[in-house]
């Protein structure tokens, strides 16, 4: 599992975003991985890693959780979120606010269930499948997330870049 | 296909992620709507603005030493732990015994080195003694086998060396040298020639893993790895090219 460790710092890092509460979920990740290794009866190295990473991900809602320092720790709501940028949302504001930030920054701002897919897709090349065993959510879900997570960083992009 | 149902397809599409129908019936689509295609070209700015511009993150040195560090302190005060191991590791053992006897010993041999290799990756088994200094790597062994092994280190040329542990294969305390390439891990078995001598093939791969071994006058050399024959081959390249001008 130790072959894991960068994308589970990875996920950590964009999760917490901070480099020392990434260390300490993923640390406290590990041990609660070490505990509960021989329940787990996966054989396929895809799904060690996606195993790894849901307790990564459960690790870091709960830090989450317990320290209220999201700054859009609102309940997440698939509709209420969906919307790309329409104009009355606060978000959307938000979005435009960081027209002379970096994409990362846009990356950052999403809530946290569309930071997770583009993380784990993007840079962590997970397949839907296992994107759905990380975030406990059906495929259909992760394919939506995504593209909808997708549309607000090209709109951040857009802001940007000005396309 | 309306096109509502295109947006929400067309990353999925990107993604290698959608059904061979409806990826057919998607390419139709757009061929034939041009704002699809000023859709379908914004989302590949974006993807090259991920890869270029959102980083990938390395745990850090620090960081890598406290998980092990942690693994390890949680397993020492829970004797039951440690009970409920070395009750698998029995079965294990048992297991390779009945197989030895129905195989022949290199089969067997082959089979514990992969054995090995799998097992080192479970958190705290990687190494005994961790360090990338091939000096400090050596001179662990003395005492604890009877040959000394050698070790190089390749950080020069993309595998470094992550360090060694002791393992047990065919009957006997051998040393495991641990090199990585990447994310993958690279476990070089070796013991003294003379014994061990095998019909086993020279390459195999297992659920994944693949060995090469070989024999030098001085020692024979198993090499475990999850890492591609294109990546693997190099390092065997490697180690031999220096194990000939030791």
């Amino acid at each position: 599992m130790l072959r894991h460790l960068d994308a589970a710092y990875t996920l950590a890092r964009y999760l917490t975003r901070n480099e020392h509460d990434a260390e300490d979920v993923v640390q406290d990740a590990y041990l609660r991985a070490l505990k509960y290794f021989r329940g787990f009866r996966g054989d396929e190295e895809g799904s060690a890693r996606a195993w790894l990473l849901a307790i990564v991900r459960n690790t870091a809602y709960s830090w989450r959780r317990r320290h209220r320092a999201d700054t859009l720790g609102t309940q997440f709501d698939e509709e209420l979120h969906s919307d790309s940028v329409a104009g009355e949302h606060p978000e959307a504001t938000l979005l435009k606010g960081v027209a002379e930030e970096s994409l990362t920054r846009a990356l950052d701002h999403l809530p946290p269930e569309f930071r997770e897919v583009i993380v784990l897709r993007e840079l962590n090349g997970l397949s839907y499948k296992e994107i759905s065993d990380v975030a406990g959510v059906p495929v259909g879900t992760v394919m939506s997330r995504l593209s909808r997570a997708r549309q607000r960083l090209k709109d951040a992009l857009c802001v940007e870049e000005e396309c | 296909m309306s096109h509502q149902n295109f947006e929400s397809q067309l990353d999925a599409y990107l993604d290698g992620e959608l059904a061979a129908a409806d990826a057919r019936e998607l390419e139709a689509h757009v061929a034939q709507c041009q704002e699809c295609r000023r859709f379908r070209d914004g989302r590949l700015a974006l993807r090259a603005a991920i890869k270029q511009r959102v980083p990938a993150f390395q745990a850090s040195g620090a960081l890598r030493q406290r998980v092990w560090a942690a693994v390890r302190k949680r397993r020492t005060p829970m004797p039951w732990r440690s009970l409920a191991v070395a009750a698998s590791l029995a079965v294990v053992a048992l297991g390779s015994w009945q197989l030895a006897l129905r195989r022949s010993s290199g089969q067997a041999l082959a089979d514990q080195v992969f054995t090995s290799h799998i097992r080192s990756l479970i958190p705290g088994h990687l190494t005994d003694v961790l360090s990338s200094d091939q000096h400090t790597v050596k001179p662990w062994f003395n005492g604890k086998l009877d040959y000394s092994p050698p070790v190089y280190d390749f950080t020069g040329r993309g595998y470094p060396l992550i360090g060694g542990r002791l393992d047990y294969v065919g009957d006997r305390s051998v040393a495991a040298l641990v090199y990585s390439r990447r994310q993958h891990f690279i476990s070089v078995f070796l013991w003294p020639a003379a014994r061990g001598s095998t019909g086993a093939p020279a390459t195999q791969t297992r659920q994944g893993y693949h060995l090469q071994r070989w024999t030098t006058a001085d020692y024979a050399y198993w090499v475990v790895s999850d890492l591609g024959w294109s990546e693997l081959e190099p390092f065997v390249q490697l180690l031999q090219q220096a194990e000939a001008t030791r």
